[in-house]
C-alpha cells in the first residue's frame, strides 16, 4: 500500500490531536492532586499557591491521588486540634511551608486524565442568562455590566466562574454566567442581589457609587474600617460598623448644593433637618445625620455607618462584616442603573452528569460498532470495514483534539454535533467506497474525483445549513454548530481525502 | 421500503413505465401532510407543539424513588398545569429521577413540588432548568428563521452544483443574501427578513423548476422530508424543544447527501444505462441511510430514558431518515428519470 501525503497528513493531525487531548507527558500518567481553588485570605494564598498548582507531596510523603492527599492531611491534623503546626506542601514547582492550626484552605481534586473541558450540563453547576429588565443593552453597556458583575463576584470570593457576552440573531445582548458547583438559588441570589445603591438627601441623589462618584473606599484597614461595638438587643445581638469613604469632587459639589438648601434642625441643633439616606436595593439601609458644620461645604470625606444583627454575638459580628463588605463593594463598583432579569436558568447536579458521560460514551461506541457490522455485511470485505471504523474514530479524535486546543466546553449540544458528524461521515465514506467500485470503465482517479465532488457538494450544503445556528437563541446551541462545523470541515479536508487515497491504493 | 427494493431489482419490473406512477405515492403523502399541518395550524395557531424551552417555564429533574403515579396525584393538588415523566437506569430499570415540567417560574414550581411531595429540593437531589416566556418566543422565531436561511442556502449550493446558468446563480445568491445582510446590520427586523426570504425562496424554486429540474428535485425532497416528519411528529404528540428543531436542520444535511449522490450519478456520468446508474445509486444510498438509521436507533436505545434532549433529536432523525428513503427513491429519482428521458440522457 502506498502512503500518500494525504495519508501522512492524516497521521500527523491524528498524533497532534492525541497530544492536544492527553498533553505531553500524558496527563493520565501524572501523579498528585491539582489545586482547584485557594482561599484568598489563607496563608497558602499569601505564600503564593494558586489554582492549577499540582501538589505531589504532603510533609515530604508522596501523594498520588485525592485519597492519598485526604489521608495525609487527616493524619497531620487529627491530633491536638486547634494547635498551630508545620505543614509542608510540595508542588511541582516549589515547596510551601505553612504554620497553621486547621487544614489548608484549598480545594483539590484528582488530576483529570485529559485536557478536555466538559460543559456545565455534564459537570454540574448553574448557568443563567441575564438581561436588563425592560431594556435592550448596547454592546458597551453589557461590557460594563460584565466587568461590574465580575468585580462583585470576585469580591464575594467565588471560584470557577465564567461570565461572557452572548448575543442572539436579533442582536439582543445577554450576559451568560456559569458557576461550576453552584446551586441555582445561590446564583439567582447573586444576580438579583445586584445592590442598586443611591445616597439621597431628601429626593435628591447625591452619589451612586462607582469610580465617578467615589474615589476611595476604605476596606481591610482597621484604622478606617471596623466593627465598632456589639451589644445585646431584643432579637439577640447587634454590631455596628463604620468605614471611611472619599467622594470625588463632583459628588462633593452635589453634596454641597443639596445641603445648602437645608435648615438647622430645631430639636437637635448640632445637625441639619434632613439626613443623608443610603438606599440599597431601593430600601433605606442607613441614615446619616449631617453635621451643621458641613452645610454647603464641598466635603470629600464621609463616614458610613451601619449594623448587622444575629441571635448570637458571633452571628451578629459575621453578619455585620458581610453587610459592610457588601456596601463597600457596591460603593466601589457602582450600582447598575437598571434591574437584572434572569431569562434562562439551567442547573444540573454533578451526580446526573457523571452517569450521563458514561451513557453517552456507551451509546457512541455501540453506534459505531453497529455501523461497522452493517458495512461488513454489505461489502463482505474486512479491510474497507476496518478502514471505515478507523476513519470514523479518527474523526472523533480530531474533533476532540481541536475542542481541547480552543478550550471548547463540550456540552450536550456539542455531543449531538459529534454524532451528526459521524453520521454524515459514514455516509460519505460509503459514497467513496461505492464510487470506487462501480464504473470500471473510467480510471480509478476519475472515479475518486467524482466521489470527492459529491462529498464536497454535500459538505457545502451542510455547512450552509449550520451557519444560522451559530447565533440563533443567544448562542446556547453554539456547541452543536461549532463541533459540527469543526468536524465536517476537518473531515472533508483531511480524513475523507486520506480515506479515498487508501481505498484507491487498495483498489489498484 | 423492502418492497420497493425487490421491485427495482426484479428484471421484469420496468422502471421506464412505472416511475411516473410511483411519483403519486410521495405526492399524495406530501399533500396529506400539508393539509394536516394546515388544519393543525388552524387549531393550535402554530405548526408545532412547543415544550418549555420554547414556550417558557420550569423543568425540575428530581432524583427520587417516589412512585410516579403517586407523585402525579400529589402534585396535582398544588399545580394545575404540569407534566411528569420518569428516568430510569438502562440496565436495572430502576427509577433514577422524576422530571416535572410546569409553565410557572422556578420558585413557584419548586415550592409546589416541595409541599406536594413533602421534601426539600436541593442541588444534590435535583437539577433545574428555567426559560423565560419572552426568551422562548424569541428563540423559536430565530430558529425558524435559521431553518429558512439554511434551506435557502442549501438550494443555492445545489443550484451551483447542478445548474448551468451562471447569471441566474449570481442573481439568486444576491437576492437570498440581501435580506440576511440587511437584517444583520439592523436595517430590517426579523419578521420582515423572514417574509422576504420566504418570497425569494419561492421565487428561486420557480427558477429551479424552469432552468434546473435536478436542483429542484433535491430541494423538493428535502422539503418533503421535513414536512412529512413534522406532520408525523405532531400526530405522535411530541412537544418540540429547541434541540428538536436542530434535528430538522440535521435532517437537511442527511437528506441532501443521498440526493446529491443520486443526481450526480444520474446526470454527470455516462458509463452505463441510466436505469443501471440509478440502481447503483440506490444500492449506495440504501446503505448510507440504513447505516444512519441503525446508528441513531442504537444511540436512541442508550439515551432514551436519560436525556430528553438527545432522545428527541434521535427520534426525529429516525422519522426523517425513513421518509428520506421514500423521498429520495420515489420523488427524487422519479423526477431525475423524467428529466433524463426528456433531455435524452441515457
Amino acid at each position: 500500500m502506498k502512503i500518500t501525503w494525504k495519508v501522512w497528513l492524516l497521521i500527523i493531525i491524528l498524533v497532534l490531536s492525541l497530544i492536544s487531548i492527553f498533553s505531553i507527558p500524558p496527563k493520565f500518567l501524572e501523579k498528585g492532586v491539582v489545586v482547584k481553588s485557594v482561599d484568598k485570605d489563607s496563608s497558602s494564598f499569601s505564600q503564593g499557591m494558586r489554582q492549577g498548582d499540582i501538589i505531589i507531596a504532603v510533609n515530604n510523603i508522596r501523594v498520588e491521588n485525592l485519597e492519598d492527599y485526604t489521608q495525609r492531611i487527616n493524619e497531620a491534623f487529627d491530633k491536638n486540634i486547634g494547635e498551630e503546626r508545620k505543614l509542608i506542601l510540595n508542588t511541582k514547582q516549589s515547596e510551601y511551608i505553612l504554620f497553621i492550626s486547621q487544614p489548608p484552605e484549598i480545594t483539590v481534586s484528582n488530576i483529570p486524565s485529559t485536557t478536555l473541558n466538559t460543559g456545565l450540563d455534564l459537570q454540574g453547576g448553574a448557568r443563567a442568562l441575564v438581561k436588563a429588565q425592560g431594556k435592550s443593552l448596547s454592546n458597551n453597556e453589557i461590557q460594563d455590566l460584565i466587568s461590574i458583575t465580575r468585580n462583585r463576584l470576585d469580591t464575594y470570593g467565588l471560584k470557577d466562574i465564567s461570565i461572557k457576552l452572548v448575543s442572539d440573531l436579533q442582536g439582543e445582548n445577554y450576559m451568560l454566567i456559569e458557576i461550576a458547583g453552584a446551586t441555582p438559588s445561590e446564583l439567582t441570589e447573586l444576580i438579583e442581589d445586584q445592590g442598586k445603591f443611591e445616597a439621597k438627601i431628601g429626593e435628591e441623589i447625591v452619589f451612586i457609587g462607582g469610580e465617578r462618584d467615589v474615589s476611595h473606599v476604605c476596606r481591610d484597614d482597621a484604622t478606617c474600617a471596623r466593627i465598632e461595638s456589639c451589644f445585646p438587643n431584643q432579637e439577640g445581638y447587634s454590631c455596628r460598623f463604620s468605614f471611611h469613604v472619599s467622594l470625588s469632587e463632583s459628588a462633593a459639589k452635589k453634596h454641597a448644593e443639596a445641603t445648602s438648601k437645608l435648615e438647622i434642625n430645631s430639636t437637635n441643633p448640632e445637625y441639619l433637618t434632613k439626613k443623608l439616606d443610603l438606599y440599597l436595593d431601593d430600601e433605606v439601609f442607613t441614615s446619616l445625620f449631617i453635621s451643621k458644620d458641613l452645610q454647603g461645604k464641598e466635603t470629600t470625606q464621609i463616614s458610613v455607618q451601619g449594623s448587622g444583627s444575629g441571635q448570637t454575638e458571633q452571628e451578629a459580628l459575621s453578619n455585620s462584616k458581610d453587610e459592610m463588605n457588601k456596601l463597600q463593594t457596591v460603593l466601589i463598583t457602582g450600582s447598575l442603573p437598571y434591574k437584572l432579569e434572569i431569562v434562562k436558568l439551567d442547573t444540573s447536579s454533578p451526580l446526573l452528569g457523571e452517569k450521563f458521560t458514561q451513557t453517552i460514551l456507551l451509546a457512541a461506541i455501540a453506534a459505531i460498532v453497529a455501523v461497522s457490522i452493517i458495512i461488513f455485511i454489505r461489502y463482505r470485505k474486512i479491510k474497507p470495514s476496518l478502514l471505515l471504523l478507523f476513519t470514523s474514530l479518527s474523526e472523533i479524535v480530531i474533533i476532540l483534539g481541536l475542542a481541547s486546543l480552543i478550550n471548547w466546553n463540550l456540552d450536550l449540544p456539542s455531543i449531538a454535533g459529534i454524532i451528526a458528524v459521524i453520521g454524515t461521515g459514514v455516509d460519505q465514506q460509503i459514497v467513496i467506497l461505492d464510487e470506487s467500485n462501480i464504473n470500471k470503465v473510467e480510471s480509478m482517479k476519475q472515479r475518486i474525483k467524482r466521489a470527492l465532488f459529491i462529498v464536497f457538494a454535500a459538505f457545502f450544503t451542510t455547512l450552509a445549513s449550520l451557519i444560522p445556528l451559530y447565533w440563533a437563541g443567544a448562542g446556547l446551541l453554539k456547541g452543536f454548530a461549532v463541533t459540527t462545523i469543526i468536524g465536517i470541515t476537518s473531515a472533508v479536508l483531511i480524513t475523507r481525502p486520506a480515506f479515498a487515497d487508501i481505498i484507491k491504493s487498495i483498489g489498484e | 421500503m423492502t418492497e420497493e427494493n425487490t421491485e427495482q431489482t426484479n428484471k421484469k419490473f420496468d422502471y421506464n413505465k412505472t416511475y411516473k406512477l410511483l411519483l403519486i405515492i410521495p405526492a399524495v403523502l406530501l399533500l396529506l401532510s400539508l393539509i394536516y399541518l394546515f388544519v393543525f395550524y388552524q387549531k393550535n395557531n402554530d405548526i408545532i407543539r412547543k415544550d418549555i424551552s420554547l414556550s417558557g417555564g420550569t423543568v425540575v429533574t428530581l432524583n427520587t424513588e417516589k412512585d410516579i403515579e403517586e407523585a402525579k396525584e400529589l402534585i396535582f393538588q398544588e399545580l394545575e398545569d404540569f407534566s411528569i415523566r420518569k428516568i430510569s437506569n438502562l440496565r436495572t430499570g430502576e427509577q433514577i429521577a422524576l422530571v416535572i415540567e410546569s409553565p410557572l417560574g422556578v420558585e413557584e414550581t419548586k415550592q409546589a413540588i416541595e409541599s406536594a411531595l413533602d421534601l426539600k429540593i436541593t442541588e444534590n437531589n435535583s437539577s433545574i432548568e428555567f426559560t423565560g416566556p419572552s426568551l422562548g418566543a424569541a428563540f423559536y422565531k430565530q430558529l425558524l428563521y435559521g431553518i429558512i436561511i439554511a434551506f435557502s442556502l442549501m438550494g443555492i449550493v445545489v443550484f451551483f452544483v447542478f445548474g448551468d446558468n451562471l447569471k441566474l446563480k449570481i442573481i439568486i445568491s444576491i437576492l437570498t443574501l440581501l435580506p440576511i445582510i440587511l437584517f444583520w446590520f439592523g436595517a430590517i427586523n426579523l419578521n420582515v427578513a423572514m417574509v422576504f426570504n420566504i418570497i425569494i425562496l419561492l421565487f428561486s424554486s420557480f427558477i429551479y423548476i424552469k432552468t434546473s429540474l435536478p436542483s429542484f428535485a433535491v430541494i423538493l425532497s428535502a422539503f418533503a422530508d421535513i414536512t412529512m416528519s413534522l406532520a408525523l411528529v405532531n400526530i405522535l404528540g411530541i412537544k418540540l424543544s429547541a434541540a428538536g428543531i436542530i434535528a430538522f436542520l440535521m435532517l437537511i444535511g442527511y437528506s441532501v447527501d443521498t440526493d446529491i449522490m443520486l443526481t450526480s450519478r444520474a446526470i454527470k456520468s455516462r458509463d452505463k444505462k441510466l436505469n443501471k446508474r440509478i440502481l447503483s445509486a440506490f444500492k449506495t444510498g440504501m446503505t448510507m441511510t440504513i447505516t444512519s438509521i441503525v446508528a441513531v436507533l442504537v444511540a436512541l436505545f442508550f439515551t432514551r430514558t436519560f436525556s430528553s434532549v438527545l432522545s428527541q433529536i434521535f427520534t426525529i432523525l429516525i422519522i426523517g431518515l425513513s421518509f428520506d428513503l421514500l423521498n429520495t427513491w420515489l420523488t427524487n429519482s422519479g423526477i431525475i428519470k423524467w428529466y433524463c428521458d426528456k433531455k435524452g440522457i441515457e
